[in-house]
C-alpha cells in the first residue's frame, strides 16, 4: 500500500515538475521572441519595423529585405546562438565542477582561444571559419584542462576562479604583447576581443550552427550521468557511471560549444557564469528545471535573453552607427560584473580566513643576508635599467650626468630614462606595499589590488580624465585615479566587511569589480577614440612611457607616507593578521586599524597606477615572497617585499624597453608574464 | 641553497657593474661649444609656440607619417621615421630617401632613440601625447603641427608644408610642391568633367573584418579625402558625421543602403586582403546596393597614405581620375 502511495505521489510530482519547467521554458522563449522582434528592427540602415514586416511577409523593396536577410536576421540568430552555446556550456561545466564560478571566462577558455587566434593571425596563417575555429578549440581546451587540474574538481570555489583569472590574465598579456608587436597581422584581433554579434551574412552562422548543435546534443546524452555526479564521486561510481569519463566528456563539450561561440562573435563575457545563476533560484520552485537534462537547456535559453537583451539594450541607448564601435561582449561582462558582486553577498561563505600558512621563521642573520642581498640586485638592476635601452651608456656617462657636465646626447637619454626608471621602482615598492597591508587586513594571501579591482578603477578613473580634459597635470592624474580606487575600493571592502572579511565573498567581489573597470575602460576608449589600439592597450597594460620626474612625485609622496605607517605600525600589522580575536584582547580598536590601513593601501595603489599605469600581479608575488624569505613579521616583511616589487616591476619595465627597441612593450604585460605562473604555484602549493 | 644563489647574484651584478665603467661620449667640458651663429629662424607652430632655430635645420626626426612625407617631399631627408616599414608599406607617393633610423611606433616613439639621433629639429603632430613632446623639447625644439582638421584638411596640410620648409630653408621647393598639387586638382577636375562626372556623387572607404563583422570606415565630407574629392568637383555621398580632426566614421554594411548612386571608392591593402571583393562579396546587403550592381565599385591602388600630404593627395587624385574615367 504504501509503496503505491509513494508511487502516485512520485507521479504527482513529477507532473507538477514537468508543468512547472514547461511554463519557465515558455516564459523564456516569449521573452526572446519579444527581444528578437526589437533586435532586428534596430542598425544603421533605415529599416524600421514596418520595412522588417514588409520583408518578412515577402513583399518589401529588394534592398530592405536583403538587410533583414543579410544582416538583421543573422545577428540575431547569432545572438540566439552565442548565448544558448554559452549558457549551456556554463550550466554543464558548473554541474560538472560542483561549483557555481565554474564557465568558459572563469575557466580561461576565452583566453585560450584568444591566444590561438592571435598566433594564428601573427603567423600569417588564414584560415576558414571552421579550422580557425578549431584552433580556438584547442586553445581553449587546453587553457581550461590546465585550470581544472590544477583547481581540483569540486574543491574550493574560489581556487578554480582565481586558477583561471589568472592564466586568463597571463594568458590575455601575451596575445596583448603580440598585438602591440604585429599591429598590421593582428588588425581588428582586439576588436574582436571585446566580443560582437553582428555578422556578415548567413556563412558563419551556417557553418557554426552545426558544431552547436553537436555539442548541445551531446550534453543532453551525457546529462543524466552528470545528474549522477551531483550525488557524489562514490555514489556515482556505485551506479555504474564512469566518474572520470563523465568529466572530460562534458568539459570537451563545454569548450566546444564555447570555442564555437567565441568564434562566431569573439568573447562574451560573462553569459556562461550569469546564466546557469539565474536558473537556479527557479529551481527552488519548480523542482523539474534540477535535472540537467531539462536545467541546462533552460540555462541555453537565459543565455541567449541575456545576450539579445545586451544587444538590443546597447543599441538602443547609443546611436546606431556608435553601436557598431560599441562591443556586445563589453555590455554583457559589465552586467555580468555587476551580477558576481550580488551573487557574491548572497552566497553562503564557509571559508572563514584561512589559518596562516606555517612558515619556517628564519633568523635574524637569514633575514640581514636576504635583505641586503636583494638591495644589491636592485642596485644592479637599477643601474643596467639606466645604462640599457635603445642607446647603450656606460657608468662614465651616468657619473657625468649627476654632475651636470654630460653631453649633449647623455644628457637627453639619461633625462628621460631615469624618471622611467624612478616610476617603475616606486610603482612596484607602492604596489608592493599596498598587497602587504591588504593581504594582512583580509588575511587573504591572494588578495591584490588589482585582483580586488582597485587598480582598476584607479585606471578608469585616470583613463576618463585624459580622455575629457586637455593635458591633465601629474597631480590631476593622480587624484582621478585616488577617485576611482577610492570608489571600488569602498564598493568592494565594504560590501565584504559585512560578516568580517570573508575570504571567498571578498575575492569574487574584486574579480567582479576589476572585470567590470576593465571592460568600462575599453569602453571609455572605443567611444573616445575608436581607432587607437594602442592608447587602450597601453593603459590597460601598465606603461612607464613618456613619464616624466614631476609625474612621479604623487607616488613618492604615498610610498614616503605608507612606509612610514607601515613601521610605525608593524605590531599593529602582526596581530591584525593573526586572527579575530586575539586583537580584540589585547584591546587593539580592530575596525579603526583596519580602515586606516585599507585607505594606505587604496592610496598607494592609486598613485602607482597613475605612475605607471594599472600593471597586475606585483601586489600579490612580493608580500608573498617576502614572507616565504624572512617569516610574516611585518617588520621584516615589509623591507624584503618593498626591495621585491621594486625589482620585479623595473626588470618588467627594462625588458619591456629594451626586447623590441624602439618599439616599446607595457611593464604590466611582462608583469603579468611573469606572475600568472608564479600565482598559480601559489594555488598548486596551498592544494592541501 | 638560497645562500648560494643570492651569494651568486650579488657577485655577478658586482661584476657585470666594473665591465659598465668609461663614457660613451666625452662631458660637455671636453666639448667645446663651437656653434657657429647662422641665421636665426622664429616660427609659431599649430599650437602656437614659439620654436627658434639657429639656421634651417638638416638633421630632422618626424614622428607622424604626413609630415615624414612632407619632409621627403621637400627634398629632406629624415634622419628619424616612427615605423619605418609601415611607411614604406602605406606611403609610396614620396619614398624615404637616405637611411632613417627607425624611433619606434607612432603613438610611442622611443625618447631615448631621438636623443642620441641629436636632431636639431623633431616634427610632430598634435596626436602626439603633450608629456612626450614636453620631453622631446628638451631634446630638440619641437615643431607641433595639425594632425587633421575637419574644418580645413587642405588649409592644414598646406600650413604644415609651409612650416616645415620654413624650418628646414626649403620656401622653394613648397612653392614648387603647391603649385604641382593645385595643377593636379586642376587637371583632375577637367578631367572628370569631361567625362561626364562633373557632380557625381562619391562615397570614399576602407573596411575591415573581425570575426565575422565587416566595419567600414568613412571617409566623410570633413575628411582629407572628401575635402579633396570636393574639390574635384565631386559631392560627398556620406550622411554619417566624422569626428572632428580626421573626419572618419565608421559604420556596417547596412549604413551603406542609405548612399544611393554614387561612385564608391575604398582603400585596400593585398597584405590585409580585400574587404570588399572578399568577405563582403557574398553578402546580398552588398550585392543589392545600387552602385555595385551598376559596376561602380573602384579599388584605389595600394600605397596612397589617405592622411598624408600634397604628394600623397597628388596620386590619390591620379588614381581616382584613373579609377572613375576608366
Amino acid at each position: 500500500m504504501a509503496v503505491i502511495d509513494k508511487t502516485a505521489v512520485g507521479r504527482d510530482r513529477t507532473a507538477a515538475a514537468t508543468t512547472g519547467a514547461v511554463a519557465v521554458t515558455a516564459t523564456l522563449v516569449l521573452l526572446i521572441a519579444a527581444l528578437a522582434a526589437v533586435d532586428i528592427t534596430q542598425g544603421t540602415a533605415d529599416v524600421g519595423a514596418s520595412q522588417v514586416w514588409n520583408a518578412l511577409t515577402g513583399n518589401a523593396e529588394a534592398g530592405d529585405a536583403s538587410v533583414v536577410i543579410a544582416s538583421r536576421l543573422p545577428r540575431m540568430v547569432a545572438a540566439v546562438l552565442v548565448g544558448v552555446a554559452l549558457g549551456m556550456a556554463g550550466a554543464a561545466l558548473q554541474a560538472v565542477s560542483r561549483n557555481v564560478l565554474a564557465a568558459p571566462d572563469t575557466l580561461a577558455v576565452n583566453a585560450g582561444s584568444y591566444l590561438a587566434l592571435g598566433v594564428l593571425a601573427v603567423t600569417g596563417t588564414s584560415l576558414p571559419l571552421l579550422a580557425s575555429s578549431g584552433a580556438a578549440f584547442v586553445g581553449g581546451l587546453a587553457a581550461a584542462a590546465v585550470v581544472l587540474g590544477l583547481s581540483g574538481l569540486g574543491k574550493g570555489t574560489v581556487r578554480l576562479v582565481l586558477a583561471g583569472t589568472a592564466l586568463a590574465l597571463g594568458l590575455n598579456a601575451v596575445t596583448d604583447a603580440l598585438l602591440l608587436l604585429f599591429p598590421q597581422q593582428t588588425e581588428g584581433l582586439y576588436r574582436w576581443n571585446q566580443g560582437s554579434v553582428g555578422q556578415n551574412g548567413f556563412d558563419g552562422v551556417v557553418q557554426m550552427a552545426p558544431v552547436v548543435a553537436v555539442g548541445l546534443v551531446g550534453l543532453l546524452l551525457v546529462a543524466r550521468r552528470v545528474d549522477a555526479l551531483a550525488l557524489g564521486d562514490d555514489a556515482a561510481q556505485g551506479l555504474g557511471v564512469s566518474v572520470r569519463g563523465t568529466r572530460v566528456t562534458t568539459v570537451v563539450l563545454a569548450t566546444l560549444l564555447s570555442a564555437a561561440a567565441v568564434t562566431l562573435a569573439g568573447p562574451i563575457g560573462f553569459v556562461g557564469l550569469c546564466a546557469p545563476a539565474l536558473v537556479r533560484p527557479l529551481t527552488r520552485r519548480f523542482r523539474g528545471l534540477v535535472r540537467s537534462r531539462v536545467g541546462m537547456p533552460v540555462a541555453g535559453l537565459v543565455g541567449a535573453a541575456l545576450v539579445l537583451l545586451s544587444d538590443v539594450a546597447l543599441r538602443a541607448i547609443v546611436p546606431a552607427d556608435t553601436a557598431v564601435e560599441v562591443p556586445t561582449g563589453v555590455v554583457t561582462t559589465v552586467v555580468g560584473g555587476v551580477f558576481l558582486v550580488v551573487m557574491a553577498l548572497r552566497t553562503r561563505d564557509t571559508a572563514s580566513a584561512d589559518a596562516p600558512d606555517r612558515l619556517r621563521i628564519p633568523g635574524r642573520r637569514a633575514f640581514v643576508v636576504t635583505v641586503v642581498a636583494l638591495a644589491a640586485v636592485l642596485v644592479g638592476v637599477l643601474l643596467a635599467a639606466v645604462l640599457l635601452g635603445d642607446s647603450k651608456l656606460l657608468l662614465g656617462d651616468v657619473v657625468n650626468w649627476a654632475q651636470g657636465r654630460a653631453g649633449r646626447v647623455v644628457t637627453f637619454v639619461l633625462d628621460t630614462r631615469v624618471p622611467r626608471v624612478t616610476a617603475a621602482l616606486l610603482a612596484g615598492g607602492a604596489l608592493a606595499l599596498s598587497g602587504t597591508l591588504v593581504q594582512a587586513v583580509t588575511r587573504n594571501p591572494l588578495a591584490e589590488p588589482g585582483i580586488l579591482g582597485v587598480s582598476g578603477g584607479a585606471g578608469l578613473g585616470a583613463v576618463l580624465l585624459v580622455t575629457t580634459a586637455q593635458a591633465p597635470g601629474s597631480w590631476e592624474i593622480a587624484g582621478a585615479a585616488f577617485g576611482g580606487a577610492a570608489v571600488t575600493a569602498t564598493l568592494v571592502f565594504g560590501l565584504a566587511a559585512r560578516g568580517g572579511f570573508r575570504q571567498n565573498r571578498l575575492v569574487l567581489l574584486g574579480f567582479g569589480v576589476s572585470s567590470a573597470a576593465a571592460a568600462l575602460i575599453s569602453l571609455v576608449i572605443v567611444l573616445s577614440d575608436p581607432f587607437d589600439t594602442t592608447k587602450a592597450l597601453t593603459w590597460l597594460s601598465g606603461s612607464t612611457y613618456g613619464r616624466t620626474m614631476p609625474d612621479v612625485v604623487p607616488v613618492a609622496v604615498v610610498l614616503a607616507v605608507g612606509v612610514v605607517v607601515a613601521v610605525t605600525r608593524r605590531r599593529e600589522l602582526d596581530l591584525v593578521a593573526l586572527d579575530e580575536d586575539t586583537p580584540r584582547l589585547l584591546g587593539l580598536g580592530l575596525p579603526r586599524a583596519r580602515l586606516g590601513f585599507l585607505v594606505t593601501s587604496v592610496l598607494l595603489a592609486a598613485t602607482a597606477v597613475s605612475a605607471a599605469g594599472t600593471i597586475a600581479f606585483v601586489g600579490l608575488v612580493a608580500p608573498h615572497a617576502a614572507r616565504a624569505l624572512v617569516g610574516r613579521r611585518h617588520v621584516r616583511v615589509v623591507p624584503v617585499a618593498l626591495l621585491l616589487g621594486g625589482l620585479l616591476v623595473c626588470l618588467a619595465d627594462l625588458a619591456g624597453r629594451t626586447v623590441i627597441a624602439p618599439a616599446q612593450l607595457g611593464a604590466g604585460l611582462m608583469t603579468a608574464v611573469i606572475g600568472a605562473p608564479y600565482f598559480v604555484y601559489l594555488l598548486v602549493r596551498t592544494r592541501r | 641553497m638560497r645562500r648560494h644563489l643570492l651569494a651568486t647574484a650579488t657577485v655577478a651584478v658586482a661584476a657585470l657593474s666594473l665591465a659598465a665603467c668609461g663614457t660613451t661620449e666625452p662631458s660637455s667640458d671636453d666639448a667645446a661649444a663651437s656653434k657657429k651663429p647662422a641665421g636665426k629662424i622664429t616660427l609659431t607652430d599649430a599650437k602656437g609656440t614659439k620654436v627658434t632655430l639657429d639656421g634651417p635645420a638638416t638633421k630632422v626626426v618626424a614622428t607622424e607619417w604626413n609630415v615624414v612625407e612632407d619632409l621627403v617631399a621637400l627634398g629632406v631627408a629624415p634622419v628619424g621615421v616612427a615605423d619605418v616599414k609601415g611607411y614604406t608599406a602605406w606611403n609610396t607617393a614620396a619614398p624615404l630617401t637616405g637611411d632613417p633610423k627607425d624611433i619606434g611606433t607612432r603613438g610611442e616613439p622611443s625618447i631615448d632613440t631621438v636623443a642620441a639621433l641629436a636632431p636639431d629639429l623633431v616634427v610632430a603632430t598634435t596626436d602626439l601625447a603633450p608629456a612626450v613632446v614636453k620631453q622631446l623639447r628638451k631634446v630638440a625644439p619641437v615643431l607641433e603641427l595639425t594632425a587633421a582638421d575637419g574644418a580645413d584638411q587642405i588649409g592644414s596640410m598646406t600650413e604644415s608644408v609651409d612650416l616645415i620648409a620654413k624650418a628646414t630653408g626649403k620656401e622653394t621647393e613648397a612653392e614648387a610642391l603647391k603649385k604641382d598639387f593645385e595643377a593636379s586638382l586642376a587637371d583632375g577636375k577637367k578631367a572628370l568633367e569631361d567625362a561626364g562626372l562633373g557632380g557625381a556623387e562619391i562615397a570614399s572607404a576602407d573596411g575591415y573584418e573581425a570575426s565575422n563583422q565587416v566595419s567600414i570606415r568613412a571617409y566623410t565630407g570633413t575628411s582629407l579625402l572628401g575635402a579633396v574629392n570636393e574639390k574635384l568637383g565631386l559631392k560627398n555621398a556620406w550622411k554619417v558625421k566624422g569626428d572632428a580632426s580626421y573626419g572618419l566614421a565608421t559604420t556596417d554594411v547596412e549604413g551603406l543602403t542609405g548612399l544611393g548612386d554614387v561612385q564608391f571608392t575604398y582603400v585596400a591593402n593585398d597584405a590585409d586582403g580585400d574587404t570588399f571583393t572578399g568577405p563582403l562579396a557574398k553578402n546580398a546587403v552588398w550585392k543589392s546596393l545600387p552602385f555595385v550592381k551598376d559596376g561602380n565599385v573602384h579599388r584605389l591602388p595600394d600605397g596612397v597614405w589617405m592622411f598624408g600630404g600634397p604628394r600623397s593627395m597628388e596620386a590619390y587624385i591620379d588614381s581616382l581620375v584613373d579609377a572613375l574615367t576608366k
